[in-house]
């Protein structure tokens, strides 16, 4: 049984006619131990897919209209109040893009992981174990960092922080939502050398967000490529760099310049990301897709296995 | 002729403190900066966030007072113009910001926003001739003509951009400081915005200083890299060159550090350990000494100076070859 397996989970936002479906169908699951890469533009539910692991995502204005979200076998959609605190933090744990507005600014960096562990392990919210996690996500002499204000750290030590709360409660599955987006590329080396590390020697499953597909070369184990409230291409994250089968990712990889190959000129995408509730009829990518048939206005495609564990959402792939 | 040539250029700023406001330190924001930029090039600043490249494009336009240094341009030394004497010299250089939405006023119309620089340096005859100025601009780019007449917020951020890119254009600028263009965009509408950038270039043999931190972007776009670090630059070159040999081992661990899409590359990683030190109070001698991998004794005492390493190819570092 994998660790967390999501099925056709269905999220609007707003009501009667209205609504704007921003998650449309999604499944994907993450077994123990892996990595997942959820890929896509602004506006494609990726983010609020991640939330909906541990219900994160307020219901009103949001609604979850259909699916299932089963993390270690328990659906979160039907759980109570007093079983959703006890899976976050307690099994999934979450990191976000901008540490800064993340952390307490009132309140040192030591209490502030010290609270994540009073919550989730109260017998070791000590002094030695705050230490021991700054440790772990790589802070020098955490002694004296411990009674730091966030404001005293940089942006890439407070990432490491709010990484170090995340992990406080030895969750399961960390999910990183664009985790190094607000951070310079020396220091993104240096978190995603982190993250790999800690994945190695704590076998914890990881769901990572981002837009650079760079990254996703760098840690994934698998992929999901999100468009419009879909996923258009879920597949091994090798398989998927070296041979993209769907028409929007091979035109992300193709738009996006690489350092050291030489192009006259990149293969931009037309148009524009629709917004949420504007979506095309049909396939969702048709008017910006460059292999478009007649019938991709008429026929929503579905997400079809082609190959052994390589999903497409797209007729004309091949 | 070089188009622009910046001489030992320096923007420190005061850190002030206490009531009387006393002058305590200075943020050495940018120190000692040389560099040209030839009519119809492409020159790429690149560094992290801290190490003064905007610092230097808003200098490079006076937007900023520089503290030293001498910036000429088309022969002549702007350093020290004031009022309507740099106004008019404003319409040669131009700036393109990295935020769309908070580089265009809301209350204006796009007709507007862009007419503004035409009024300003009486660019149009009568309102006819600027009606088509402005829908020509906007066909320019990329947009439609009938666009003129809606507000920013209709419009998409890769559209702004374009709308950003039409207004530095109105006043026929030789050199437009592009300031993170297309860090704000999504992945698919970078590359519009940067082939049409290029076509534009190629149509008006404008010149850019493109200033970026996405590396493979710089990389894409120019024709010579400079690589700044802590105010000052470390490396410059052409782009071929920086990518394929960097000298500097700031350059080779930045490069290193940008992830790459292929699966099978078999690239060293260099995690450089720590962060940029405050430009407030740098470290003596070669400013990267701290976190650099190969550093020696006389890097912690001397500074090194900008050199020829190879044709075209400058570097500050003692150790480089």
């Amino acid at each position: 049984m994998p660790l967390l397996d999501i099925r056709n989970l269905q999220l609007e936002f707003g009501t009667g006619r209205d609504a704007v479906r921003a998650v449309d169908g999604v499944s994907f699951t993450i077994a123990e131990g892996e990595t997942l890469c959820l890929v896509g533009e602004s506006g494609c539910g990726k983010s609020v897919s991640a939330l909906s692991i541990a219900r994160l995502v307020p219901t009103p204005p949001a609604r979850y209209v259909g699916g299932e979200i089963l993390l270690n076998g328990c659906d979160v959609l039907k759980m109570d109040q007093r079983e959703l605190r006890s899976i976050r933090g307690g099994v999934v744990s979450y990191v976000f893009q901008e540490p800064s507005a993340s952390l307490n600014p009132v309140f040192r960096v030591g209490n502030q992981i010290k609270e994540s562990l009073k919550l989730h392990r109260p017998q070791f919210a000590t002094d030695d174990e705050v230490i021991r996690l700054l440790k772990l996500v790589g802070i020098p002499a955490p002694e004296s960092r411990i009674r730091d204000y966030p404001h005293q750290m940089s942006g890439g030590m407070q990432q490491r922080i709010m990484i170090a709360m995340a992990l406080a409660s030895e969750p399961k599955l960390l999910v990183a939502d664009e985790p190094t987006t607000a951070l310079d590329v020396t220091i993104q080396a240096q978190i995603l050398e982190l993250l790999r590390d800690l994945k190695a020697r704590l076998r914890m499953s990881i769901l990572l967000i981002t837009h650079n597909l760079g990254i996703v070369g760098d840690i994934a184990d698998r992929v999901a490529v999100m468009y419009a409230g879909q996923i258009v291409e879920l597949s091994p994250a090798r398989a998927l760099l070296q041979r993209p089968l769907h028409p929007y990712t091979q035109a992300l990889m193709n738009s996006v310049p690489q350092l050291g190959h030489e192009l006259d000129r990149l293969q931009a995408i037309p148009g524009n990301v629709p917004n949420l509730g504007q979506f095309p009829r049909g396939c969702r990518f048709h008017p910006r897709c460059p292999k478009a048939q007649s019938d991709c206005s008429q026929k929503a495609p579905e997400l079809v296995e082609v190959e052994p564990g390589r999903w497409v959402r797209c007729p004309y792939w091949k | 002729m070089k188009l622009l040539e910046v001489k030992n250029l320096k923007v420190h700023f005061p850190v002030k403190h206490g009531v009387f406001s006393r002058v305590n330190a200075w943020v050495k924001a940018v120190d000692d900066v040389s560099l040209t930029v030839a009519p119809g090039e492409t020159v790429g600043l690149v560094g992290e966030s801290g190490c003064g490249k905007t610092t230097l494009g808003r200098a490079i336009i006076r937007l900023l007072e520089p503290t030293g240094g001498s910036v000429t341009f088309e022969g002549e030394d702007i350093t020290t113009l004031e009022g309507a004497a740099l106004r008019e010299r404003r319409r040669r250089f131009q700036m393109i910001f990295q935020d769309p939405v908070g580089s265009l006023n809301p209350r204006m119309t796009v007709g507007q926003i862009i007419g503004e620089a035409l009024d300003i340096h009486k660019l149009v005859a009568d309102e006819q001739a600027r009606e088509q100025r402005i829908g020509k601009l906007l066909r320019d780019v990329g947009l439609d003509p009938v666009h003129a007449q809606r507000y920013p917020h209709e419009f998409s951020g890769g559209q702004r951009q374009r709308i950003g890119i039409a207004r530095a254009l109105a006043v026929e600028p030789k050199l437009i400081v592009c300031d993170e263009p297309v860090s704000a965009l999504d992945v698919s509408v970078q590359a519009q915005i940067i082939n049409l950038l290029q076509d534009l270039q190629r149509e008006h043999g404008l010149a850019y200083l493109f200033i970026a931190h996405d590396l493979a972007v710089v990389e894409h776009i120019s024709h010579r890299v400079v690589v700044m670090y802590l105010g000052k630059v470390v490396e410059s070159a052409p782009s071929k060159s920086i990518i394929n040999a960097p000298k500097h081992p700031y350059t080779q661990a930045l490069l290193s550090a940008v992830p790459v899409v292929d699966p099978d590359s078999k690239r060293q990683r260099i995690v450089l350990p720590g962060d940029v030190p405050s430009p407030i109070n740098p470290p003596g001698g070669c400013p990267f000494h701290p976190r650099c991998p190969v550093a020696e004794a006389r890097c912690k005492t001397e500074v090194p100076a900008l050199r020829e390493v190879s044709a075209g190819h400058f570097t500050a570092c003692h150790l480089a070859k």
